[in-house]
């Protein structure tokens, strides 16, 4: 019999990998050429092989050097203030919320959830009214005489309550999935074996939702790096460009009101993406390893 | 089997006309302009008024209106693949020089040919200069919109600073005499656009930002005019670093504040508040500058634009010139000399800086090609500088090369002769 040809496949897959090859492998392709070259977006690229690179990463006269390196400290500040709070919290109200004594789980869910469907721009603006000295809460109503935005450590306070107000809800959605596929009968026979509820915590529920934990911790880590809304809204960067990250010099670079410098502006981007590819793959592989 | 294939091909027709559709669709419609604009605040509602009033009178092209948030970001996107270029544009002042280097601006000769009245003496000089690169004409000026400085009637009374307005010029040591005169939570001055009065103050002490064609930010009298304005400060007469000095401004709070001309709508509705507009503070006793830009008609380079459709550019600008006053409400200074002349115009606020000559030549509008990226550092150091947060020597170092390292790697000459 003639092998039939089954495009079923292809029309499932099609569409995606159309959409895929032209918004990502496409552009980032142009992007990594574009960091080999000079550009100003108009005309050609001017090819200049390593010269990006090696000014961003050894000339330390140059503004790019600075920039970047400058960016990257503030961007894994952000990445080790934000992290480990929206792993750690979500972890912990999804446990709260399963027991079976609390109620109204679906209420207190939304509640959490909501703030993540809010654009970061506008809840920038709700949080810069929140801790404006003379509108806001923490003026009128605990006293506090601070210019948040311009006074450190407030100005990364600020910009620390957002994220986390606004990145509980995700998270926590997917531990409440997992917890709750985790068989019941686990804890029914640990109980039997004497184990307390922290026992029953680390010994049962950590295990068995090992896989959302690494996909989770991965992804809210590349997001992290990819920082950018919320300290251009809040500090604007500030104060004395303490708040500045990565995304912020490469954007003002590539769009700045000046004609563009994409070329630099791109091999920042490229090293960016390869510090976030590396953290990546290591924290995959030392959390599988771990778990095996 | 067909079944298959025709599913496929309809899934792959769906995906392409969704791509498709990211275009703009109607940029090469024959009968219509598409114009955009950045004016994604108030005022794109005013430029809404001024189309529909153009399109009431029945033109043979119609134009079509497209606020365009992030404009500049669109339109080097529409340049590089030539596709979805519109036939008009509004631009900023600061970047004319940059686009006519690159080329992508065409000359507004065949525009100007068909409306006579679309030429120099119709407008103000420093709106229409901005356009003017070596000789060729590249834009229509729609506006001029500057830095000015209000002021609280309430507060100037009770305070007996009134007397600072006579020669329209309040200099920096008059609001020093405000020192120790105020109680703690008043202030004589904010600290709103700080970057704009930094770069007015160069005018008044007779600087510039440029020498030879070179950035000079690295100057003494860069130093002097952050110290002057420093001193402010440091008497504590400038509202407190990071607190909202706009707000202030209009809870009655502040006697002064630099601001901009589109800002007089917002103080209008502030029940209470009885203010007034003049000129930005000065570090000189002879001289006064309101530093300024300009919103600006350009037509990116577009080989689909006929030449009908420019005929139908030039008579909306035409229109644009003689019924302006319309684009006042938005706070701005039109461009046309018509309009600003016109007892209508009168009536507005800002019509202060076209009673004389003098006010007039105070609309300063910087027109050196790297301004955009002098106006970045300023913009980003300005804050720490006048508060004494950084030294002034070395910052200003930093600012220069930032310059410099943006122009070399632009592959601007300026730097090429440095290294």
């Amino acid at each position: 019999m003639k092998k039939k040809l089954n495009l079923a496949p292809a029309f499932f897959v099609g569409p995606h990998l159309i959409l895929f090859l032209v918004f990502v492998v496409i552009p980032t392709i142009y992007g990594i050429y574009v960091s080999f070259t000079q550009w100003n977006l108009a005309g050609s690229p001017n090819w200049v092989g390593f010269s990006n690179y090696s000014t961003i990463l050894f000339d330390t006269s140059s503004t790019f050097h600075t920039q970047f390196f400058n960016g990257l400290k503030n961007t894994l500040l952000f990445v080790l203030f934000t992290v480990p709070p929206l792993i750690i919290l979500p972890l912990a109200i999804a446990v709260a919320l399963s027991h079976k004594k609390v109620k109204g789980k679906t209420f207190i869910q939304s509640v959490l959830y909501v703030p993540g469907l809010i654009s970061i721009s506008a809840s920038a603006l709700i949080f810069t009214l929140i801790f404006n000295k003379q509108l806001g809460i923490t003026g009128n109503v605990f006293g506090s005489t601070i210019a948040w935005a311009t006074h450190q450590p407030y100005a990364w306070i600020t910009i620390i309550i957002l994220t986390i107000w606004g990145g509980v809800g995700g998270n926590m959605i997917i531990y409440r999935a997992s917890i709750s596929g985790v068989s019941e009968e686990l804890y029914e026979s640990a109980e039997l074996d004497g184990a307390g509820s922290i026992r029953k915590f680390f010994s049962i529920t950590l295990p068995s939702i090992n896989f959302p934990l690494i996909f989770t911790f991965v992804m809210t880590t590349a997001g992290a790096f990819n920082v950018f809304g919320q300290p251009l809204m809040m500090t604007d960067g500030g104060p004395q460009q303490s708040t500045s990250v990565l995304m912020m010099y490469i954007r003002q670079l590539a769009f700045g009101s000046g004609e563009s410098i994409a070329g630099m502006a791109s091999a920042m981007a490229v090293l960016l993406g390869l510090v976030i590819l590396v953290i990546s793959a290591l924290q995959y592989y030392v959390m599988n390893r771990n778990s095996n | 089997m067909k079944k298959k294939l025709g599913a496929l091909l309809t899934g792959v027709a769906v995906t392409a006309s969704l791509l498709a559709g990211c275009g703009s669709s109607n940029a090469n419609d024959p009968n219509t302009i598409t114009f955009w604009t950045p004016l994604t605040g108030d005022d794109g509602a005013y430029m809404d008024n001024l189309v529909k009033e153009y399109n009431a009178t029945n033109p043979a092209i119609k134009v079509k209106h497209v606020v365009t948030s992030d404009m500049y970001t669109k339109i080097s996107t529409v340049l590089s693949s030539g596709k979805g270029v519109p036939d008009l544009a509004i631009i900023h002042a600061d970047r004319v020089p940059g686009y006519v280097k690159q080329k992508q601006l065409e000359p507004m000769t065949t525009v100007m040919q068909a409306q006579p009245e679309l030429k120099e003496a119709n407008f103000l000089p420093q709106a229409w200069g901005a356009g003017n690169i070596d000789g060729t004409q590249y834009t229509i000026p729609l506006d001029i919109h500057s830095n000015v400085m209000y002021y609280n009637k309430d507060l100037l009374k009770k305070y007996g600073a009134e007397s600072f307005l006579d020669d329209h010029n309040v200099t920096i040591d008059e609001l020093l005499s405000l020192k120790g005169k105020l109680p703690a939570d008043e202030y004589a001055v904010n600290d709103a656009l700080m970057g704009w009065v930094l770069l007015g103050q160069i005018q008044n002490l007779g600087g510039d930002i440029q020498q030879d064609g070179k950035p000079a930010v690295n100057t003494p009298v860069m130093k002097q005019a952050i110290e002057d304005i420093k001193k402010i400060n440091d008497a504590g007469l400038m509202t407190p670093f990071g607190e909202d000095g706009y707000l202030m401004f209009q809870s009655g709070k502040v006697l002064f504040s630099t601001d901009g001309t589109w800002s007089s709508t917002a103080h209008a509705k502030v029940e209470g508040l009885n203010f007034g507009v003049t000129n930005v503070y000065s570090a000189s006793a002879d001289k006064f500058t309101n530093r300024a830009s300009s919103h600006m008609f350009a037509m990116f380079n577009n080989e689909k634009r006929t030449d009908e459709k420019e005929k139908g550019v030039a008579s909306f600008l035409e229109f644009i010139r003689s019924h302006s006053v319309e684009w006042a409400k938005a706070g701005q200074i039109p461009a046309s000399k018509e309009v600003v002349e016109s007892a209508d115009f009168k009536n507005y606020m800002q019509s202060f800086f076209t009673s004389d000559e003098k006010e007039i030549k105070s609309l300063y509008i910087y027109t050196y090609e790297y301004y955009p990226y002098i106006a970045e550092a300023v913009d980003k150091y300005v804050g720490d500088l006048i508060r004494g947060n950084v030294p002034i020597d070395e910052t200003l170092q930093t600012m220069q090369k930032e310059v410099e390292d943006k122009i070399a790697e632009s592959g601007g000459a300026a730097a090429k002769t440095d290294k």
